[in-house]
């Protein structure tokens, strides 16, 4: 049995030139047709075992994915219907916090793969962002840009930096783009210190929204 | 092992091999990550080898990641364990042809 769907911007419709086409392939095991860099492959049972943690990816799935193919013409994924209530936030939010931290320490210490740290605190931001829109604001948003998306609680930082995190990611993911330059890597590691204050401020939110502050 | 240890050893895992292959800074440009595409870039922008032992331990290495961050192989914590040391041997070897 095969599901496979699209996911992510595709069927939000903001489609940029730089957007990523999010395929799933959803398999009863190994399955060699697909191309892991090309499709998130997951197992029906996984799948079902993501949707009772309440994990963000299933709240992605079940909130933005469209139904390309099903071997046996039901809608897997519809017939998982919501997710559980995610309540790992402060859990990934610190994961990816570490992520970042990780990344600092590495491009501090003179690391010769500076487009890979800077590319690792984008997706660090982007994730940790999307997880508080998910528990915290309710108000989830799964786009690259989760980070700049949340209201008074957005990520505030240079936007020539900001366009460097993101230009370092595309290199990473898709190979493409020009190389960074030494002002701009200089520009954007002195926005980082606003970068960890910010994960820190939100992880101090969430600490008191737990302890119902 | 947690799924936040998972996460963030497989990225050490990618910065320990990309450190090892970027130390030599003879190339006109670094590898960027060990997606195929960053390093079908790498072999064409330094005109390497693509065939080279060097280029072919990367895209194994680059295989292996991935089949860590594939959740659709069922997850094993023993077949992990043993794609992990096998991503440190590849990781060892990388640092043997760059010498």
């Amino acid at each position: 049995m095969t599901h496979i769907y699209a996911f992510g911007s595709l069927c939000r419709g903001d489609v940029t030139r730089t957007s990523d086409v999010d395929l799933l392939a959803i398999v009863d095991g190994y399955d060699e047709r697909f191309e892991p860099e090309m499709f998130s492959i997951y197992s029906y049972s996984r799948l079902r075992e993501i949707w009772a943690e309440g994990n963000p990816f299933a709240w992605h799935l079940s909130l933005e994915s469209k139904l390309l193919h099903a071997s046996d013409e039901t809608d897997f994924i519809n017939a998982l219907g919501r997710p559980n209530a995610y309540d790992k936030c402060r859990q990934d939010c610190e994961k990816f916090a570490d992520l970042i931290c990780q990344a600092e320490e590495s491009l501090a210490g003179g690391n010769a793969s500076i487009v890979f740290d800077l590319s690792a605190i984008f997706l660090g931001i982007r994730n940790f962002a999307t997880c508080f829109s998910l528990a915290i604001l309710q108000r989830p948003d799964f786009s690259r840009h989760s980070a700049l998306k949340l209201g008074p609680k957005q990520l505030e930082i240079a936007p020539d930096a900001y366009a460097t995190l993101e230009a370092a990611r595309i290199l990473c993911t898709r190979g493409t783009g020009e190389c960074l330059t030494t002002e701009r890597v200089d520009l954007t590691k002195g926005e980082i210190p606003r970068i960890r204050a910010w994960t820190k401020r939100l992880l101090e939110e969430i600490d008191e929204r737990e302890a119902g502050i | 092992m947690s799924a936040k240890q998972e996460f963030n050893n497989r990225i050490s895992a990618q910065r320990a091999i990309l450190g090892v292959v970027n130390k030599k800074k003879s190339v006109a440009e670094e590898l960027f990550s060990l997606s195929s595409k960053a390093i079908d870039r790498w072999v064409s922008e330094n005109r390497l080898d693509p065939h080279s032992q060097l280029v072919n331990l990367v895209r194994e290495a680059s295989g292996k990641l991935f089949f860590l961050a594939n959740k659709s192989q069922e997850e094993i914590s023993e077949e992990y364990r043993l794609v992990s040391s096998e991503v440190a041997a590849i990781c060892d070897a990388i640092a043997e042809q760059m010498r």
